[in-house]
């Protein structure tokens, strides 16, 4: 340690910035759920109007949006909610009552195991992409691009199309059998693991072409080469530090979207995790279930960034390390 | 997404009301009072014991629920709860009431008493045996729930209703009610008096027990004690499956044995797959075009005419449902036994509608605004065509699709001409919450005097030929002057694996009764 941080002074800034992060997540969650919970507001109809189905006399309408407390102003409601949040409490369900907490467990391991596979093949996936353009030098990465911009739907539809109904090499829906895993037959897992990886590696490669470029173009590298180092060495030590940080960021950037993602590849597959249920959930304004399943991708997102930080910190390029470790970014200057 | 299905023959006045417009997959698939021909399912070879049924049903994680008396927003539950519950009565495959948990009912001579017989040979899986003290706590539950499930059994008065002995249960309507043994029908689920804890699996007395229950999948295996006949099937599965494309990619895939409530563009698609069949419920699925006869220019039965003689009824029939199903008359409930069966069928007659619109004052054409919306597959398609035929008589048809979330508080019975939805009410039911004076929602507003009275005497008949004879008088003056415009009715479609026999294919809820199915081997 350095005297930097010698004295009582510096063990609070310390601290302090040790917390920092946790105060930005904590901000960063609210102003998440509050905007899904405005979009919410903004949707047509409420949980009570919707579970009447429009044709229940308006004194029906009314007692049961009162039953479910939708009488009360949306900011009350909102701080509500967040009271709970904030007492570990995630409500209940408007529509069958049943505490917000026990759905999401029951649904939260098929997801977990969707989105592992499908950040894993979204990894393999840009490695393969970048080690192909970065062959090429270069060349080639505005496909990238251009895969990235291709809308979900179309990737599911396209390879279901083609893996499931043209070559039948993978059953067209993802049902689990009763009480199991979606390991038992990791085929179910490969048309939406598949349409979640393809466009998020479209966009990592996109994002991370910029920086394996400039990785390359640095002069260290150049040198290194002129010096006749061997290609894999010039990589491991000259050119791979600088992209850790970004990879990282990219990959926590992605671990969230991709939550969110399970949404659409969820319904789509009939794969029964939790994005399924946000979309039901959303169709039946079902409040406190719709928070719940923002605070998801939020969370993974904001504690993936966390991680990335710290990561970065420690595998920032040694000669830079001193000077990059405070930032946020740990980008290397 | 179609999450609030309801039975066809929804008890009360606010459940009826519901089922109007309500309401999901179940409607859209539901009922008839003759199985269609076709149906391979229906065979008559001897059925064989055991094996497992997968069944991919309607069904949404948001709606899923385990309290049987609540709303029944989820096929998949409502499957789950007529295998493992008992009601008092079914729908039969012709239409007509049959016995379950009750064997027989008796009303007294004021058609406001109805004393029900329970079978004393049910019990419950853990050995309790299903008195009439559960029954009545069951439905005064279910009626304690009116908000959530729309009232479903408000035409019953329960705090009068009484269990004179274990098998007996006296039940009084609020008004004269020949049809109540049908408004018990199938969702009349009993439980142990004082179950009050749904978040688990409550006993029933019904073919099957839950053996597990999960995410999105339910595991069923027989109750070797029922009183029933004995199921053949050791074990279903049900998996809620809310996409219908994905239900019947689930059959064609192997990984689902029968796909409850498909498009008609799916069955298209596996018509040629020898790996399928296709279970075809003669239809009730409807949309029809209603004229409101308070508001100009439908308040002059000249113009309606017209525009029922404006409809080519085959043509709607073929695009929107892809010909499954067949042409209407003008009537909304042509599956009811009350439904009058000498009326000549309407057909289009585009040089009568010219002149009845002349004569109403509309020689120089009109032109209104069609309202229709996307909460039913097809329902905007028929909207779209219809203005095409209307446009051949010199109306000027403007279709607006409006959002379907908000559909059926902002547009049905609000706008002058809107686009309905029925899905297998009853007449009397539709009549209750439709078609009185002082009905709740109006929707036509059709106000007759005659028509009231006519329909507080059938309900008053014991007699039943002479009370559909009643029925029948009052839906001619609706055929004649109404504010509908039924062009078709289009069927429910399952579809299923080759070995699956025995699927019910007749009315409603009927077809959530699979407990008689069976796989050839």
């Amino acid at each position: 340690m350095t005297g930097r941080s010698a004295g009582r002074g510096g063990g609070v800034r310390r601290a302090g910035r040790a917390l920092r992060p946790v105060g930005r997540a904590a901000a960063l969650t609210a102003a998440a759920t509050a905007v899904v919970f405005t979009a919410t507001e903004l949707l047509p109809g409420d949980a009570g109007e919707l579970r009447t189905a429009g044709r229940a006399s308006a004194a029906d309408i009314a007692a049961e949006r009162d039953r479910l407390g939708l009488d009360r102003p949306a900011a009350v409601r909102y701080a509500d909610w967040l009271y709970g949040l904030v007492r570990g409490d995630l409500g209940r369900s408007l529509v069958s009552g049943r505490p917000v907490a026990d759905l999401f467990t029951e649904r939260l391991p098929a997801t977990a195991v969707l989105v592992a596979v499908a950040l894993a093949g979204t990894v393999l996936l840009t490695v393969t992409a970048l080690a192909v353009t970065g062959l090429r030098g270069g060349r080639g990465g505005s496909a990238a691009t251009g895969l990235a911009a291709v809308p979900q739907p179309v990737y599911a539809a396209v390879l279901g199309a083609v893996l499931a109904g043209l070559l039948g090499w993978l059953p067209a829906v993802s049902l689990l059998p009763p009480g199991g895993s979606p390991l038992a037959d990791p085929r179910v897992l490969v048309l939406p693991a598949l349409t979640l990886a393809l466009p998020s590696a479209a966009f990592a490669t996109a994002l991370l072409r910029g920086a394996l470029g400039d990785a390359l173009r640095r002069p260290h590298v150049t040198d290194a080469r002129l010096r006749g180092l061997p290609a894999p060495l010039v990589l491991h030590r000259h050119v791979l530090p600088f992209l850790y940080a970004p990879a990282l960021q990219v990959t926590a950037l992605l671990a969230g979207g991709l939550v969110a993602g399970t949404a659409l590849a969820e319904t789509l597959f009939g794969y029964p995790g939790t994005g399924q249920l946000l979309v039901s959930a959303v169709a039946v304004r079902d409040v406190p279930v719709i928070q719940a399943a923002a605070l998801l991708p939020a969370a993974v997102l904001l504690l993936g960034m966390l991680l990335a930080d710290l990561a970065a910190r420690r595998t920032t390029a040694p000669d830079q390390a001193r000077d990059a470790a405070p930032g946020l970014t740990g980008r290397p200057v | 997404m179609h999450q609030h299905p309801t039975p066809r023959s929804l008890p009360s006045r606010r459940s009826a009301a519901t089922a109007l417009a309500a309401v999901g997959a179940l409607l859209l698939s539901a009922c008839s009072s003759t199985p269609a021909k076709d149906t391979p399912a229906a065979s008559d070879s001897t059925p064989v014991d055991g094996g497992t049924l997968r069944y991919a049903v309607a069904g949404s994680p948001a709606t899923a629920s385990g309290d049987p008396h609540g709303g029944l927003g989820n096929e998949s539950d409502v499957l789950r709860f007529a295998l493992t519950y008992d009601v008092l009565t079914v729908p039969g495959a012709d239409g007509r009431t049959r016995p379950r948990l009750a064997t027989s009912w008796k009303p007294d001579a004021d058609m406001d008493r109805w004393t029900l017989t329970l079978r004393d040979d049910a019990r419950f899986t853990d050995g309790r045996p299903v008195r009439a003290a559960d029954v009545l706590y069951s439905l005064r539950r279910i009626a304690g729930k009116a908000a959530e499930n729309y009232g479903r059994l408000a035409d019953f008065d329960l705090a009068k209703s009484t269990a004179p002995d274990a098998h007996t249960v006296v039940l009084a309507t609020r008004a004269p009610m020949a049809d109540a043994p049908r408004a018990l029908e199938s969702v009349t689920f009993v439980v142990p008096e004082g179950s009050e804890d749904f978040s688990r699996p409550v006993t029933g007395s019904g073919p099957y027990r839950v053996e597990r229950t999960g995410a999105q999948t339910a595991v069923l295996t027989r109750n070797e004690k029922w009183w029933g006949e004995r199921p053949h099937l050791d074990r279903i599965e049900i998996q809620a499956v809310a996409d219908p494309q994905a239900r019947a990619s689930a059959v064609a895939s192997g990984q689902a044995d029968v796909a409850g409530s498909v498009s008609p563009a799916a069955v298209k698609s596996a018509g040629s797959s020898a790996r399928t069949q296709v279970i075809r419920r003669d239809g009730v699925t409807e949309y029809p075009f209603v004229m409101r006869l308070d508001t100009a220019p439908f308040d002059d039965p000249r113009v309606r005419e017209a525009f029922r003689l404006a409809a080519d009824r085959k043509a709607l029939v073929d695009t929107v449902f892809l010909g499954y199903g067949k042409v209407a008359n003008d009537l909304p409930t042509p599956y009811d036994p009350s439904t009058p069966k000498d009326l000549p069928q309407r057909t289009r007659d585009v040089e009568k509608a010219k002149r009845l619109l002349a004569q109403a004052g509309h020689a120089d054409g009109l032109t209104v605004t069609l309202h229709t919306t996307t909460s039913y597959p097809g329902m905007d398609t028929a909207a779209t065509l219809y203005a095409q035929q209307l446009a051949d008589i010199g109306v000027d048809a403007e279709v607006k699709v409006e959002p379907a979330d908000t559909y059926w508080t902002a547009v049905y019975a609000k706008k002058a001409f809107y686009t309905g939805y029925y899905g297998g009410i009853s007449f009397p039911d539709l009549t209750r919450v439709g078609l009185l004076s002082d009905s709740p929602t109006n929707e036509t507003a059709w106000r007759s005097r005659s028509f009231d009275e006519g329909f507080a005497e059938a309900m008053a008949t014991a007699n039943e030929a002479r009370r559909q004879d009643l029925l029948a008088g009052i839906q001619r003056d609706l055929w004649k002057d109404g504010g509908y415009v039924v062009w078709g009715t289009g069927d429910g479609l399952d579809l299923a694996a080759p070995g699956v026999r025995g699927l019910p294919d007749g009315p409603g809820f009927q077809r959530m009764f699979i407990d008689q199915v069976w796989m050839a081997k």
